[in-house]
């Protein structure tokens, strides 16, 4: 019997030729990126030859390294990484928080619905000046950008991913005596979780975007500010190192979801 | 039959709005005994089968399991799905266990029960596999499992081989005789295959439709084990060609009425 049953499974692809197409997809990926920024750097170098309008590679790497030997980068980065940290982390729990209540409470979602989409198709970045006035030239006016501009995308994904739960699997597991607790715990919770996951993805872009222009609008310190000002006095190679190392932490952060996406739910493809 | 009654139906009928799915069916289901229910689409079988394991209310009449009134769903019967509705994000052994974890009795001996079952149905050293990397037949052989998991004195199948191909429902009817032989649960099993009602059971219920009715009741007196190679023999297509004779008119009734 287990013979037969053997046969009925799956036959798993082999380790070595996983690898072998692992290391293809990212030999192109490299590649790619290698010739991007040899093209730029000739570009900047031989086309436009001045660093005020476009600077080369090699030059943000020179001002990378200058601004890190100040100090002044660390300084940027720390002061940028917790506004993003506390704004998003506040967002997301308050996001789940309101996509499990408007989930479970039909007064709840009619309460909050037009809110939500509203908000959401509101370009909320726009009202950053605002925030600045009211909560200040500190990091509490980013974190309140950051929050506002994250928090829908997690509670609307919440909300989605709690409301399709399967009904057939609700009724396998009530067919078994199971409680309104037990079916939430052990039906709604997981089947949304791919689903929440994928909101909170979407908010580290939004996340970060909201960080960089709140900064622009006001502030003393951080990446959009080190941007700003680089860019007033026409400081372009520092210009590129910030915009380049909000590049690296969004996808620093994006894979890193991935990672724990595949740790958390290794069910899924 | 000498076996107690295990089920007693009681002028049981269902409708939805002003539609009469099922009217007044009364019927004893002995322990032990495997029980199948055949007829056209419509005729209610999956309703009362669903009604017996609490899934839906019946408007009037009663089911007792051992003389108990029941109201609702509950462990003392394990359901087999259509589909097999297995959670995606749990493996075969924490899906087959999800009843006694409901129950709150998932322990180390629950644990040996379950790894044995397993072994049952086949799929020992699946234990760890996800549903998704499982075919349809063995994910079929998980959904038994899971209902067998919490020992119910009645085992509801509702057309659990349906979604199969021809070749793999074959092998899990024998396969399901097998693992019956082992325990003799009590049975009631909803299909609309006519052959494989006859292979797999003591009794036949042949509903007729609008309003589902029991029919006929048909003893099937062939003996125990059956080879798949009884299929051929002249008795067994005798049965199933009375049975077929029996809801002819109501198949072909469902099936114009479809194609309106």
């Amino acid at each position: 019997m287990a013979d037969a049953a053997l046969t009925e499974a799956q036959t798993q692809p082999g380790w070595g030729s996983s690898l072998a197409s692992g290391l293809k997809a990212r030999a192109w990926g490299l590649g790619s990126i290698a010739g991007g920024l040899l093209i730029w750097e000739l570009i900047s170098r031989f086309l436009v030859g001045n660093k005020l309008f476009l600077a080369a590679p090699s030059q943000v790497v020179v001002a990378f390294i200058e601004l890190t030997r100040s100090g002044e980068l660390s300084k940027h980065i720390y002061i940028s990484g917790l506004e993003f940290l506390l704004g998003y982390s506040v967002a997301c729990i308050l996001g789940i928080l309101l996509g499990l209540a408007m989930a479970q409470s039909t007064s709840a979602k009619q309460a909050l619905q037009p809110w939500v989409s509203g908000l959401y198709a509101t370009p909320t970045v726009a009202l950053a000046p605002l925030f600045i006035l009211w909560f200040g030239i500190g990091i509490m006016s980013k974190v309140v950008v950051v929050a506002v501009l994250v928090i829908f995308p997690v509670v609307i994904n919440t909300e989605a991913g709690l409301r399709t739960t399967s009904p057939q699997l609700i009724e396998t597991v009530r067919s078994f005596g199971a409680n309104a607790r037990q079916i939430f715990f052990k039906v709604a919770l997981p089947s949304a979780l791919p689903f929440i996951f994928a909101g909170l993805k979407l908010g580290i872009g939004r996340g970060l975007i909201g960080v960089v222009v709140a900064e622009l609008f006001g502030s003393r310190a951080g990446l959009g500010q080190l941007i700003s000002q680089s860019a007033e006095t026409f400081n372009m190679p520092a210009l590129f190192a910030g915009v380049t190392i909000l590049a690296a932490a969004g996808i620093a952060m994006t894979s890193g979801f991935g990672w724990l996406e595949r740790k958390l739910l290794p069910w899924r493809e | 039959m000498d076996m107690p009654v295990k089920l007693s139906v009681d002028k049981l009928t269902k409708k939805y709005n002003t539609l009469e799915v099922l009217r007044s069916i009364s019927a004893e289901i002995h322990r032990g005994e495997f029980v199948s229910i055949v007829g056209p689409s419509g005729c209610g079988k999956t309703t009362f089968l669903r009604i017996v394991g609490g899934l839906e209310k019946a408007n009037s009449g009663e089911v007792r399991l051992d003389g108990r009134v029941l109201t609702g769903p509950g462990s003392d019967r394990g359901f087999v799905f259509q589909q097999d509705n297995l959670l995606p994000w749990r493996t075969v052994l924490d899906n087959t266990e999800i009843g006694p974890e409901i129950g709150g009795y998932r322990n180390a001996d629950q644990r040996k029960k379950t790894l044995k079952l397993l072994k049952l149905v086949g799929l020992a050293g699946f234990e760890n596999y996800f549903p998704r990397q499982l075919s349809g037949g063995m994910r079929q052989r998980v959904n038994l499992a899971r209902a067998l998991a919490v020992d119910p004195d009645l085992l509801l199948m509702d057309e659990p081989f349906s979604a199969l191909d021809a070749q793999t429902r074959e092998i899990m009817q024998t396969e399901l005789l097998r693992i019956w032989e082992e325990g003799r649960k009590t049975v009631l099993f909803v299909t609309h295959q006519i052959d494989e009602a006859v292979y797999l059971s003591d009794r036949v219920f042949v509903f007729a439709r609008r309003p589902g009715c029991i029919n006929e009741i048909m003893e099937i007196d062939l003996p125990r084990p059956r080879p798949l190679s009884m299929k051929r023999t002249p008795e067994f297509v005798a049965y199933v060609d009375h049975i077929w004779k029996l809801i002819e008119e109501d198949v072909r009734a469902s099936v114009l009425e479809e194609h309106a």
